[in-house]
């Protein structure tokens, strides 16, 4: 086989079969982002704007490093942002305002 | 979203001086990369009307409905009621509807029933798919990368992890949950059982032995997640 064959035949979800560690029984309270996140995801597969296939195939698609490394719901929000892009709802400009409004916000009600 | 803990944290503040809202009451840490990215996402989806404020906040009061309480009470009439039990097997999610539980998605739910013969266990290989209009959302673990990958190549090893010895003249059979397709177990009834009610009954069924990683115990009454 040859050095990179393994990484044409599986995709970063597709680790079914693969030999892994031992389950850890881990599990936590979501936080509050969090649980807004899976809010909006639902939400979003409501009025058909982002669904479940296009969700995880999303989270595939920001590749094995990313995956490997940002949590659950940090996988799910930048992939949402992705797809959004890529559908035209959203713009990367605007989010960055959008993004830097929010952080303005917090800065001017909590205050240093 | 607002517990009690938020509250208490909320009442060292002086918030007596500002009258503009916020949904972000008790926060004491700046909010991270991740919670600003989806705070923006949400916002600017709402300004643009794809949908409304109120909708992501009836999807949170749904998702805070939805715990293994639910699969319980239908494992437990399913136990009692040969005819309900009958129908949840041939489509778990009318039988579901029919018992009061409603799915907020397109997804089908399909019910194995554990036997002498058969151990069913549930997966999501590719991601997190789960039951969670009857069971709430997934453990951790369901959802990462040992039990997805391990599941269904070595099950027997992965149930003993939980505990689980699964006698080999029984049937380990493995289910990968799709976006489409849902599984949940239907365990065995505990020996012993026959005078129990079914309230009781249904307090002997755990999240986990609807996942199909444990089997109910007439001990497991007390661990009740």
């Amino acid at each position: 086989m040859s050095q990179t064959e393994h990484l044409v035949k599986r995709l970063p979800n597709d680790i079914g079969g693969l030999p892994a560690d031992p389950i850890v029984q881990t599990d936590h309270l979501l936080e509050p982002w969090e649980k807004r996140c899976h809010a909006l995801a639902d939400v979003l597969d409501f009025h058909k704007i982002i669904n479940t296939e296009e969700k995880r195939c999303g989270v595939e698609a920001l590749g094995a490093e990313m995956v490997g490394k940002l949590t659950y719901y940090e996988r799910w929000i930048v992939a949402f942002s992705n797809i959004l892009f890529r559908k035209g709802i959203l713009t990367p400009t605007e989010l960055a305002r959008k993004m830097a409004e929010v952080e303005a916000r917090w800065d001017e009600h909590a205050g240093p | 979203m607002e517990s009690p803990d938020h509250e208490h944290e909320q009442a060292g503040h002086d918030h007596g001086d500002h009258t503009h809202p916020h949904d972000e009451v008790g926060r004491q840490d700046k909010p991270g990369y991740y919670d600003v990215l989806e705070t923006a996402v949400r916002e600017l989806l709402i300004e643009k009307k794809y949908f409304g404020a109120d909708e992501i906040r009836r999807q949170i009061e749904v998702l805070d409905s939805r715990n293994p309480a639910l699969g319980a009470r239908v494992v437990a009439r399913a136990w009692v009621d040969a005819g309900f039990r009958a129908r949840l097997l041939a489509n778990g999610r009318a039988a579901c509807e029919e018992f009061g539980i409603s799915f907020y998605d397109d997804t089908q739910l399909i019910v194995m029933e554990n036997t002498q013969a058969v151990h069913n266990l549930i997966v999501c290989t590719l991601c997190s798919c789960y039951p969670r209009p009857v069971l709430g959302l997934p453990p951790d673990w369901y959802k990462a990368k040992p039990y997805r990958a391990r599941a269904v190549i070595e099950p027997r090893k992965v149930l003993a992890e939980f505990g689980t010895i699964i006698p080999d003249d029984v049937e380990v059979r493995v289910h990968d949950s799709t976006a489409m397709v849902r599984y949940m177990v239907l365990p065995r009834r505990p020996d012993g059982t026959e005078a129990y009610s079914e309230e009781e009954l249904a307090a002997l069924v755990t999240r986990d032995t609807m996942i199909g990683v444990v089997p109910a115990r007439i001990e497991n009454g007390s661990t009740v997640q």
